[in-house]
């Protein structure tokens, strides 16, 4: 693929612009707060639409454009069971707490439910977490700018990772958000025209069905069993392992997207962040998957001269033989259809979407490090310019071991994919301990201990010991899954019913608190104030049900 | 700062190179487009260019 200069032209504009709200930010900064929490003072549109784009990274782009290749369909479930119910549950239940209790973290919100001990095991986990993710990330965006514009590994990492820094130290979580919602803007506007030009030279979505196997086009349909579909999965599996388990536990407890809805003005708002981003995030799926689901069906048709008007990209997999390389489906499409010009828009859409997810994750990394390991552990009682100056040198710190992370990520590949499975599935038991601790006032501290702990490991255990498209299993083999995907989902149903089960049991031995100590933070012991003076369509109940019919329509459309 | 202003400048700006490009090189095609893409889609990001600046205009004219 190569670009011209008016490629160059709007990737560079894009890089002032970004530069240029960081600046214009940078005058709003006084105080720790300003600078890791917005202050709280973000209009809900954009705490919505940056909700969204925290977790749209450009591993997120290309790998959905992948998985619409290799499953279809499925993929989907990703966004109307893995993340809406989620979201609107998040908006509903718990945002209450989480803004009304003034905690400006999630762990901070852990350790007033609860003790010290769960909010700097969470705080620990979570701060390892985001780095390695922006890390791998980082690295899935140099090698994937190496193989098809043939740019340099280290110049494009290290270019696109500069101007993150600069931005978020600059403005800080506010600079981070409205560049978020730039970059979901610019991720629409350049991969929405692919979706349409690939689906319409496939001859519409009637033509793509035509020519696919009615498993890659129906996403319910061949559920029934684990043989019967690309994914290996089952009905069981996707509705309680990734429609309730995996996505309640990122959605709603994973501090990257929380944050955003604690920056907004007000509780109202808060609320609404979740709600109101759902209907953006719905129809996601037809910018970012379907172009991969198109490109199978463009592999089949002749062109001229008797070649496929598309070739699947390909690499060298185990044991000498060919496989399609997925994540080049998306960029090869991109040379296929595009023209300069809106070449340039597509790839800066993917500058974007790596943008967007790197500063997500050294935003929510600073917060967690400043507030829970160094106000919490390292020095308490500074005055409030010590903890700024911090937060802004965290920031430095957060950047440049990420790019240390993209580098091991590169050398080892196995460590990542031990890696990935942790990420996966480290909220899982995240959102027993919440659920408990959120709704049931009797759980205790050592309770919802213990069975954070004994979930994460367990985990960690059963990975161990189970085998899926020859991953895991380094300790032994125990169990075979038909596919790595349900071999996540199990593990995070085990994980999640292990976390739940512990905190119950543990509970039921220790001695819980008193209950005017956990006014705010409990369902029951807690007044949610009535939405007085908000228009009914700006009700979250409204919203909610609104967002549930969409939902529910695009699955039965779709089934 | 409203967001609006510098997004809205943005994709106006966008929306003109690429509406340029439809109009001044309207064969410009990549191996699959059957279309004039930067023409059509860089009349999209105008619109929503100047729908955004239009908008907050409207908000800075209320609260004044």
């Amino acid at each position: 693929m190569k670009l011209a200069p008016v490629d160059y032209v709007i990737l560079a504009t894009y890089f002032a612009m970004v530069l240029g709200i960081g600046w214009m930010l940078r005058k709003k900064v006084f105080t720790s707060g300003d600078f890791l929490t917005s202050g709280r003072a973000v209009p809900v549109w954009i705490t919505s639409l940056a909700f969204i784009a925290a977790n749209l990274g450009a591993q997120e782009l290309i790998g959905m454009a992948a998985s619409g290749a290799k499953y279809g369909i499925m993929t989907a479930h990703f966004y109307w069971i893995g993340a809406i119910p989620a979201m609107v549950f998040m908006g509903l239940f718990m945002m209450p707490f989480y803004y009304g209790s003034k905690a400006r973290s999630v762990p901070e919100f852990l350790k007033m439910r609860f003790d010290e001990k769960t909010r700097g095991f969470n705080a620990f986990m979570f701060a390892v977490m985001t780095i390695f993710s922006s890390g791998i990330s980082m690295y899935a965006l140099g090698l994937l700018l190496h193989l098809v514009l043939g740019w340099n590994f280290t110049v494009s990492v290290l270019a696109t990772a500069v101007i993150v820094l600069a931005y978020t130290y600059l403005g800080g979580l506010t600079s981070a958000i409205y560049n978020e919602v730039l970059q979901f803007f610019l991720i629409v506007a350049g991969f929405a025209p692919l979706a349409i030009l690939s689906c319409a030279k496939a001859g519409g979505w009637h033509g793509i069905v035509s020519r696919l196997p009615s498993n890659m086009t129906h996403s319910w349909t061949h559920l029934g069993s684990t043989s019967q579909n690309p994914m290996g999965v089952e009905v069981f599996g996707v509705v309680a392992g990734l429609g309730f388990v995996l996505s309640f536990g990122y959605w709603c407890t994973n501090f990257l997207v929380v944050q955003r809805a604690m920056a907004a003005d007000s509780m109202s708002a808060a609320r609404r962040t979740p709600l109101i981003g759902a209907i953006p995030k719905m129809f996601l799926p037809f910018i970012v998957i379907l172009p991969g689901i198109a490109a199978v069906a463009l592999a089949q048709m002749a062109g001229a001269g008797g070649a496929h008007l598309y070739e699947l990209p390909m690499k060298l997999g185990v044991g000498g033989v060919h496989v399609p390389d997925y994540d080049q489906v998306l960029t090869t499409l991109m040379g296929k259809f595009y023209p300069a010009g809106i070449l340039g828009v597509g790839l800066t859409g993917l500058m974007a979407s790596f943008m967007s997810g790197m500063a997500g994750n050294v935003t929510a990394f600073n917060t967690v490090f400043t507030y829970d390991i160094y106000q919490a552990y390292i020095r308490k009682g500074e005055p409030d310019r010590h903890y700024l100056k911090v937060g802004k040198m965290t920031t430095i710190v957060g950047v440049a071991l990420s790019i240390g992370a993209a580098y091991l990520a590169g050398y080892y590949n196995n460590i990542m994919d031990i890696l990935q499975f942790v990420f996966g599935v480290v909220n899982a038991p995240l959102f027993a301990t919440f659920l408990l601790g959120m709704f049931w006032k009797r759980t205790t501290a050592h309770g919802a201990f213990t069975g954070l702990v004994t979930g994460t490991f367990g985990a960690v255990l059963l990975w161990c010991f189970t085998v899926a498209e020859g991953k895991g299993g380094v300790l032994g083999h125990l169990h075979t899954f038909p596919s790595t995907m349900a071999q996540n989902f199990w593990i995070a149903i085990v994980a999640f019913t292990t976390c739940f089960l512990v905190t119950i049991l543990v509970t039921a031995f220790t001695p819980p608190r008193q209950e005017s100590e956990l006014e705010g933070l409990v369902y029951g012991l807690t007044k949610i104030r009535h939405e007085e003076g908000v228009k009914w369509y700006q009700r979250p109940v409204v919203l909610a049900v609104f967002v549930l019919v969409l939902a529910v329509i695009l699955n039965i459309w779709f089934a | 700062m409203d967001l609006r202003v510098p997004s809205g400048w943005f994709f106006t700006l966008l929306g003109v190179i690429l509406v340029g490009m439809g109009l001044f090189a309207p064969d410009a095609r990549a191996a699959l487009t059957d279309f004039n893409v930067n023409l059509y889609s860089g009349g999209a990001m105008l619109i929503f260019g100047v729908f955004l600046l239009v908008m907050a205009r409207l908000a800075a004219g209320r609260s004044r």
